[in-house]
């Protein structure tokens, strides 16, 4: 009987439904609404001068998880419009096929010449109607909308913050400290007013750092909050200390966001 | 051959013809409505490319099942193997010949019509075993075994409702139990107690002997691959699976006419009743089976014996309890 009833529920449900607008679009005529960010297929824009922008650097061949683009260039050579010299890619082949739609190569791009676009290639009857020339892909830049990203805008969002973004910065490299021995190091970095209060705190506050080095790693954390939180208290009565202080970090920053830039572009590389 | 015989093979012939004609092509259209009210169901739209708004799409689906390779198992035993999918057709189509259309359209007026209903309707088991064995295949002989256990099964209750309009009507003839509900009323109707829970039992009985979802345990596809179809390919495939839909269309046809009166109704001639009917009942079960999921061998086995049997029994006795005692009920 309970049988019965759930089935005659099932079949209130199902007619239900039928009532309901179909999910169905039908795709080559209706298309449904494309997402910003949909990545699709691939396009090589021309740069503001009316060339192909890309300087075949070979960054997106190095990068490509599948390693599927090939990038040939037959050297440097002038530009028949603005007469510099300038490095082309003659050619360019992206194999569509096997592409897992990373998008790496267009964030490596420095110089915006490859981008993904929001519209499919057409299906094709063989492997190599997927293949992507030069000529298919500077038409793609052409025919195509282009989907959010470019190589820059990647690449900004990458980028360590800047110096205003002075405390967030900071926090950053100062956990990674946390297990090295110089524990005592730490928790004064982590203060805004800077490298003046490390002496400062530790003179005064001397058995603090000793009792972070006895502990172990494991322990040493909730040993480093203690520090910390002494430290803020006493970077209120040194005011003073603050202009020298001020000075200082900012050139140190520069060089420590240079410092991760440049490892993190070795990883990527890598 | 007396002159009688004569007209009446003559009547069968034509008549025959018409119904065969008129019920496989409504099974065409039919697939094709299933394909669209399935698709609706599921908040799709079903098919729409082959013809307007994918009428031809039955068409479609006969001429690809017909163009592919006829495969035959080496080690099947051949002339079993190619004699299963005509008789399933036969066997299903056959059980059409007594089922009233309208008061003249019938293709043989059997005394015993409901006998035979019954008779050919259980000869279906045969060419499911058939194929089943012949195949060679141990899913194929998983699923004709239990085509046997499902069909005979199925018949006990398949038989006791029957027996419900037959003792209320008082006859075997199905025109003749059509008649009698014109003259007085449809039996889903009154004695609803008998008669409504006779139609729900011979229901599920004809969803259980046509192997309908949810009782597709032959061909279980999670299961069994497709069970006793698993070998079969083209054209042989086509007939198994026109045999099942025309199964179908017949029992709904048979539901029609035992307890909703057949062909009679108001304004129209009889021939539009019945085909509404009809029709009505057949997509209910469609409408079963793109809501409902497969039962357990066992838990089936269970329903029959345990449920569907005492219940049919039950029902046969208030019928004639019905026939014997109430006022007026006597015919």
């Amino acid at each position: 009987m309970g049988y019965f009833i759930d089935s005659l529920k099932a079949m209130a449900t199902t007619f239900r439904q039928i009532f309901r607008k179909p999910a169905t679009y039908e795709y080559p005529e209706v298309i449904r609404p494309r997402a910003e960010r949909l990545r699709a297929s691939f396009a090589l824009p021309d740069d503001e001068n009316g060339e192909l922008a890309c300087i075949a650097c070979m960054a997106c061949e190095k990068i490509c998880p599948s390693q599927i683009i090939h990038i040939k260039s037959e050297g440097k050579r002038e530009s028949p419009v603005t007469g510099k010299k300038r490095q082309y890619a003659d050619t360019f082949v992206l194999d569509l096929t096997a592409c897992i739609g990373c998008e790496l190569c267009v964030q490596v791009c420095n110089s915006n010449a490859i981008y993904m676009v929001r519209e499919q290639e057409v299906p094709g009857f063989e492997r190599e109607d997927l293949v992507l020339n030069l000529e298919r892909l500077r038409a793609n830049a052409k025919s195509k909308t282009a989907a959010w990203a470019k190589g820059t805008v990647l690449q900004e969002m990458q980028e360590l913050p800047k110096a205003e973004k002075k405390p967030a910065a900071e926090k950053k490299p100062a956990p990674e400290k946390k297990p090295a021995a110089d524990a005592t190091a730490a928790p004064p970095g982590d203060e805004k007013p800077a490298p003046e209060k490390k002496p400062v705190a530790e003179k005064k506050e001397t058995p603090a750092p000793a009792a972070p080095a006895d502990a172990t790693p494991a322990a040493a954390a909730p040993a480093e909050a203690a520090p910390a939180a002494e430290a803020k208290a006493a970077a209120k009565p040194d005011a003073e200390a603050k202009p020298d202080g001020e000075a200082k970090p900012k050139e140190a920053e520069p060089a420590k966001a240079e410092g991760a830039k440049s490892d993190a572009a070795k990883e990527a590389s890598a | 051959m007396n002159p009688a015989t004569q007209s009446a093979l003559i009547h069968g012939a034509v008549y025959g013809t018409i119904v065969c004609l008129a019920v496989l092509t409504s099974i065409a259209m039919g697939i094709w409505f299933e394909r669209k009210f399935a698709g609706r169901m599921q908040s799709r739209i079903g098919p729409t490319y082959t013809g307007p708004v994918g009428l031809l799409q039955p068409v479609a689906d006969v001429v690809k099942l017909l163009q592919k390779e006829d495969i035959i198992p080496r080690d099947a035993d051949h002339a079993l193997f190619n004699l299963a999918p005509p008789l399933a057709a036969i066997f299903s189509l056959a059980a059409a010949a007594v089922v009233p259309f309208s008061a003249k359209v019938i293709s043989a007026d059997l005394d015993v019509g409901v006998v035979y209903i019954l008779g050919v309707g259980g000869l279906m088991v045969v060419p499911t075993f058939m194929a089943g064995w012949s195949s060679n295949n141990k899913f194929a002989l998983l699923g004709g075994m239990r085509a046997i256990a499902q069909s005979v099964s199925y018949g006990v209750p398949l038989v006791l409702a029957t027996m419900v309009p037959v003792v209320l009507a008082g006859s075997l003839s199905v025109s003749g139990i059509v008649d009698w509900q014109a003259t007085h009323h449809w039996f889903a109707v009154w004695p609803i107690l008998p008669g409504l829970p006779a139609f729900l039992l011979f229901y599920l009985a004809m969803l259980a002997e046509s192997n309908r979802i949810p009782f597709d345990i032959p061909e279980a596809e999670s299961e069994l691959v497709a069970g006793i179809t698993t070998e079969y390919t083209g054209a042989k495939f086509t007939l198994f699976y026109m045999a099942e839909y025309v199964h179908t269309m017949v029992g709904s046809a048979v539901a029609a006419a035992l307890f909703f009166g057949g062909w009679d109704g108001p304004f129209a001639p009889g021939l539009h009743w019945m085909v509404l009917k009809t029709l009505l009942i057949f997509v209910s079960v469609y409408w079963v089976r793109w809501s409902l999921v497969r039962f357990r061998s066992d838990q089936l086995m269970d329903l029959c014996w345990k449920r569907l049997t005492p219940l049919g029994l039950g029902l046969v006795f208030l019928a004639a309890a019905f026939v014997q005692y109430w006022p007026g009920g006597a015919r």
